[in-house]
Formats: structure tokens, C-alpha cells, sequence
């Protein structure tokens, strides 16, 4: 039994979920973990560097492009660095982000968990289309 | 470390500028400036009470991890490169 439908299942015998709402997570986890296994094989850890992202868009009938590629070395290695600022610049940008209406604490995000979130940017695949733009954001 | 920063600026009706920097020779150039910038750094550590040396380090992991970064922006005719290698 995976952890994830360990998890599901706990939740449905504390009474956080129903029976419903648990089988179609149950549902969901298989249909994901199919893909996730297949793009394993086809991908494996250690290929992907670089972090991309493509926007595509129009503006006031003008095309634009944004095409950035980014190492995933410089993430870690910012991460790094982000992880250095000291909790009263936390609460200043607390402040100012909730100010502009992002009400993020970011003294809860340990630079572990981003380098657990850069680890697996390999995964990822954002892709947004709207009718003035596309938005590609993936790793290679 | 990077050793080449290639910038190109392409503008309608203007030809392409392009630029090669090297950065080793140009860090040398500029070593006085990088002295004073290090210095800086150092003192700010210690005012905000952040290890110098764990500070030090991290910069220069990010230094050293930008070669292969490419930010390419294009909007109308006008376009922008820099890569770093």
C-alpha cells in the first residue's frame, strides 16, 4: 500500500472525507501514478539541467516572446542563498506582501522543502493557453 | 564560472548590436570594484548577523551555476539576448 492511499484512507476512517470522496482520490492517485511511472522510464533523473520557460504572446496585436532557460543548479544554488535572509527581512516582506494582497509567510518555507520542490522541477510540466498567450513552463 | 556573456540587441530598421564579454578578464579589470563589492558583502553579514563565510559560499554557487543561462526576449522587432556560457 503506497503512502498516499495509506493517507487517503486515514482520512476517510477519521471522518475528514467520505467513502465518495475517497474512492475517487483513490481513482485519481491510480490514474496519475501511471503516467508519473511511464515518464520515469522515458526520462531518467540526472538528464534534465535546465529549466525553461516559453511565453508566447500577443500584445495590442504585436507579437512578443519570452524564451528563458534557466540551470536547475542555480535554482538550488539560490535556494541556497534565499535561505540566508534573515527572519526580520522575512517579516518586512511578509508585511508588504500581504500589503499587495499575497498573503504568503514565507518564514514557513524551509530551504529544504524548496530544494525537495527544485529536485522534482524534472516532473513538472505547466502549460497555460489563452487566447492572447501560452505560457510553457518545463524542464529539458 | 561563466566565461563568455554573449548579449545581442536587435532593434527594426537598426542593425543587430552584438556583444561578447569575457568575464575573466573583465573580473580582473574590474578587481578593485570586486574587492570593494566582497567587502561590502562581508560587512552586511555582519550587521545582520549572517554567517560570512556560509554568504560567500552560496554566492558563489550561484555564480558559478550561471553558464547555460539564456533569457531571449523578443516584443515587436525588438529583441534582446543574453547567454551565458
Amino acid at each position: 500500500m503506497t503512502e498516499q492511499r495509506k493517507d487517503i484512507l486515514d482520512m476517510l476512517a477519521a471522518g475528514k472525507i467520505t467513502a465518495e470522496e475517497a474512492e475517487q482520490l483513490i481513482a485519481a492517485l491510480e490514474r496519475d501514478h501511471a503516467p508519473a511511472t511511464a515518464s520515469h522510464d522515458a526520462r531518467p533523473k540526472g538528464k534534465v539541467k535546465y529549466l525553461r520557460v516559453v511565453v508566447d504572446a500577443t500584445d495590442n496585436g504585436e507579437p512578443s516572446r519570452v524564451n528563458v532557460r534557466v540551470p536547475l543548479q542555480l535554482l538550488r544554488a539560490g535556494v541556497r542563498l534565499a535561505a540566508l535572509v534573515p527572519p526580520q527581512a522575512l517579516v518586512k516582506a511578509n508585511a508588504s506582501l500581504s500589503d499587495s494582497g499575497v498573503p504568503i509567510d514565507l518564514t514557513q518555507l524551509k530551504p529544504e522543502q524548496l530544494e525537495a520542490l527544485v529536485e522534482h522541477l524534472d516532473e513538472v510540466t505547466v502549460e497555460v493557453d489563452s487566447p492572447d498567450a501560452t505560457v510553457r513552463v518545463f524542464c529539458e | 564560472m561563466p566565461q563568455l556573456v554573449t548579449v545581442k540587441v536587435s532593434r527594426p530598421d537598426r542593425r543587430p548590436i552584438r556583444f561578447w564579454i569575457p568575464v575573466l578578464p573583465l573580473a580582473l579589470v574590474l578587481f578593485p570594484v570586486v574587492v570593494l563589492v566582497v567587502l561590502a558583502a562581508i560587512v552586511a553579514c555582519v550587521v545582520f548577523r549572517i554567517g560570512v563565510v556560509r554568504a560567500l559560499g552560496a554566492a558563489w554557487r550561484v555564480i558559478s551555476a550561471l553558464p547555460g543561462a539564456r533569457f531571449d526576449i523578443e516584443h515587436c522587432r525588438t529583441a534582446v539576448l543574453v547567454a551565458i556560457r
